[in-house]
């Protein structure tokens, strides 16, 4: 069978457009609703999705109250509870759900996923994420953050010792620098051997814990070079793990905005442009750069230069390379960013979408992408009554599922 | 009178532990016959494996969306969790229950859960007192970090939620410091219930100030009835209303206590020696059939145990008001 493309259904409060909540359309009250997120996930199901994919922080998104009563982000489920939930409402979907290295134990992040890969008979997923925000660190005693490399010491000694739990029998506890564990975990073995291991992080120290550990990469790419060369880098590191380069399915982000006609696409889309506060966008961007006063630059002006920060390395380079290569005002990149999070936009018709996704998929530059839609519920219908039937009459997408577990869907080795 | 069910999945026997679908039919037995709440825990004693393949809370979010009314309590550490994680899993099963969700927590210290959380040497019994106490409060004050009528949903003022009714936590003590606000919204109980157990003397203070429920082992009728009598001396003296606090005393199930059982717990009831019983399951499960087939039926005939219930949320059942500022 020739290759087809992997689609993860990325869903997120009211809509990964920060001004989502505000449309018309968007399901306000998505935060505090299960009966929304379950009929999402059937959504995607029933669109034969390989993922929902469920982001997290142990803390709020913004720092400053005023801004963040103007966004949808500050409320809503627990992503490992509200996965459990919908495991016994959907049966073939995979479950993948965020969770962070810097305020867990391994042992009970690996018990708790384990479970969860047993209430959905072998569809989780565990997206390992570092923490980097300062109101995450204000709530688990944190004085001040820890440099970038010891993040990554704990979260790779913290990978280490959940994959082991998981592979059982071979298991003889642990005595490491940040964790001890006595014992092997008391479930019985995942159903689909062990729950997928999922990674974000793009810059070097996080290639290397991907290239070691991961099933599945998200990643931020707006151009296809960017992808193109993130793809080969990470791919090319697969050996010296002794893994193959297919053992790791390389999945971009990426921020449709699909209609029948593409003018009807650009109105859906700068309608919601329009519902951005420039305050809000500013702010989103200056977290984004981990940087405070970005307010006090002029909003018309270029983006200053930024110090190095401890923060998000790899997407803050993304940014200033975008707003140098065109050249765009704060208030233009705030925009930019506001509505996609520094993702890959597609605004048209879904032939022009799936034209571009092909592009992707076919150039090397990409296994598959997770689908971030700009509002809840209408911009995953769209995506899926128009742009998954394309896909599927080009042969780029699965008809039925090929198993039932996240590694059947993914197409990933059972491990041993 | 009050009931819960307690069931330890870890050494269960038999298929309805094993499966969603036993323990959803478990659950909705339990249901059917207006049980308040079940409480699920998943340790098995010692490095035994578990009967399950499930951990609680999971569970409790999976059993939230195909139960209706019970009350579904899970039991988790307080060395497992970080105090702002486990306050946000329960807030969210609160969520996805619409007000059904409760936290069991014991104020025993389980030597081998530090063991596999990077505590070899656990915690001395008096650290380990002191750090349960503020975790409570922690939990307790970022379940109530969002007042009732914060959100907003101001599409056209473009207000989400006012930030005047949003508070900061702002924890730091000794064990802990927690800034908040937690990011999941009021419960729609206003707070999830606080189940307390493993409790001894000196935990007696702490559970009479922070406790919606406490779980006492089975004693004979006349200690029964001195430590309920103690208990809601000690929730009178912290300001509480004494009918704030329900005491449970467990009750072990097996098929030859059945006989005789509806008259033993109403002379406990009537005798004051509890508000109410934890049926703790015996590892033969569907020796809990009898119970809810013979036992219920003649209770509710003495007029001992509701005919429905009360409301729609765990407080409701457990005739609690919410619990605090809104």
């Amino acid at each position: 069978m020739t290759r087809q493309m992997k689609l993860g259904a990325f869903l997120w409060a009211t809509g990964h457009h920060i001004a989502a909540w505000r449309h018309p359309k968007a399901h306000v009250r998505a935060g505090i609703d299960i009966d929304h997120y379950i009929q999402l996930a059937r959504t995607a199901e029933a669109a034969k999705f390989d993922m929902i994919f469920c982001e997290d922080a142990a803390g709020l998104r913004e720092a400053n109250v005023g801004i963040a009563s103007q966004t949808s982000r500050s409320i809503g489920f627990e992503p490992i509870s509200l996965l459990s939930a919908i495991a016994v409402q959907t049966s073939r979907i995979g479950l993948v759900s965020t969770a962070s290295t810097s305020y867990n134990e391994p042992y009970g992040l690996a018990r708790t996923f384990l479970s969860l890969d047993h209430l959905s008979g072998g569809r989780a997923g565990w997206n390992l994420v570092t923490s980097a925000s300062p109101i995450e660190a204000a709530n688990f005693g944190a004085t001040g953050l820890k440099p970038h490399a010891d993040r990554y010491e704990r979260a790779r000694e913290f990978a280490e010792v959940v994959t082991g739990l998981w592979h059982g029998e071979s298991f003889h506890g642990h005595d490491g620098q940040s964790f001890s564990v006595q014992d092997a975990i008391d479930l019985p073995r995942s159903p689909q051997g062990a729950p997928v291991m999922v990674q974000a992080g793009a810059s070097d120290v996080g290639r290397e814990l991907a290239a070691r550990t991961a099933d599945v990469v998200f990643t931020a790419a707006q151009t296809f070079e960017e992808a193109k060369t993130f793809y080969d880098d990470l791919k090319g590191r697969t050996a010296t793990y002794g893994r193959q380069p297919d053992d790791i399915k390389i999945m971009p982000g990426v921020a449709p905005v699909v209609a029948e006609t593409e003018s009807e696409a650009r109105e859906k889309f700068e309608e919601l442009q329009a519902l951005i506060p420039d305050d809000v966008g500013v702010a989103l961007l200056s977290s984004y750069l981990s940087i405070s006063d970005l307010w006090r630059h002029p909003i018309d002006g270029p983006l200053p230069d930024l110090p190095e920060s401890e923060g998000m390395k790899s997407r803050q380079a993304l940014v200033v390379e975008q707003s140098r290569r065109d050249g765009l005002s704060i208030r233009q990149l705030a925009r930019h960013f506001a509505g996609a999070r520094g993702h890959w936009r597609i605004v048209g018709t879904a032939a022009q979408v799936a034209d571009e996704l092909q592009a992707r998929f076919e150039g090397g530059a990409a296994d598959g992408f997770n689908v971030m839609p700009s509002y809840f519920p209408g911009e995953l219908d769209a995506f899926a009554t128009l742009v998954v039937p394309e896909l599927q009459r080009r042969g780029l997408f699965r008809r039925e599922y090929e198993g039932n577990t996240l590694r059947d869907h993914l197409g990933l080795k059972r491990p041993a | 009178m009050l009931f819960a069910v307690s069931l330890n999945i870890a050494s269960a026997q038999g298929q309805a532990g094993t499966t969603p679908a036993g323990i959803t039919a478990l659950v909705r037995k339990a249901e059917a016959a207006h049980i308040d709440m079940v409480v699920i825990s998943d340790s098995a004693a010692g490095s035994e494996p578990s009967t399950s393949p499930f951990e609680a809370t999971t569970l409790v979010a999976a059993l939230a969306t195909v139960t209706e009314k019970i009350g579904l309590v899970a039991r988790a550490s307080t060395i497992a969790h970080q105090p702002y994680n486990l306050a946000r899993r329960f807030a969210s099963l609160d969520m996805i229950s619409h007000g059904r969700a409760g936290w069991n927590a014991t104020l025993a210290q389980a030597a081998r859960e530090a063991a596999n959380f990077s505590r070899p040497d656990g915690f001395s019994a008096d650290d380990f007192r002191r750090r349960s106490q503020e975790y409570l409060g922690i939990v307790l004050g970022l379940w109530q970090g969002w007042d009732a009528d914060a959100l907003l949903f101001d599409k056209s003022g473009g207000r989400f939620h006012d930030p005047e009714k949003m508070h900061l936590l702002d924890h730091k003590g000794e064990f802990f410091s927690v800034r908040g606000p937690l990011n999941v919204a009021r419960s729609p109980q206003d707070r999830p219930v606080l189940v307390l157990a493993g409790l001894s003397e000196g935990d007696l203070d702490i559970a009479a100030r922070n406790a919606d429920v406490i779980l006492l082992d089975e004693r004979q009728a006349a200690e029964n009835k001195a430590r309920h009598g103690d208990i809601k001396r000690r929730v009178s003296a912290c300001g509480r209303e004494p009918g704030a606090v329900k005491v449970l005393t467990d009750v072990s199930l097996t098929a030859a206590s059945l006989g005789g059982l509806a008259d033993r717990l109403e002379e406990a009831f009537r005798s004051k020696g509890c508000d109410g019983f934890n049926i703790r399951l015996p590892a033969q499960l569907s020796v809990f059939d009898d119970f809810a087939d013979r036992i219920l039926p003649d209770l509710r005939r003495r007029g001992l145990f509701q005919e429905h219930y009360r409301g729609t949320t765990l407080r409701s059942h457990l005739g609690l008001t919410g619990g605090g500022n809104q």
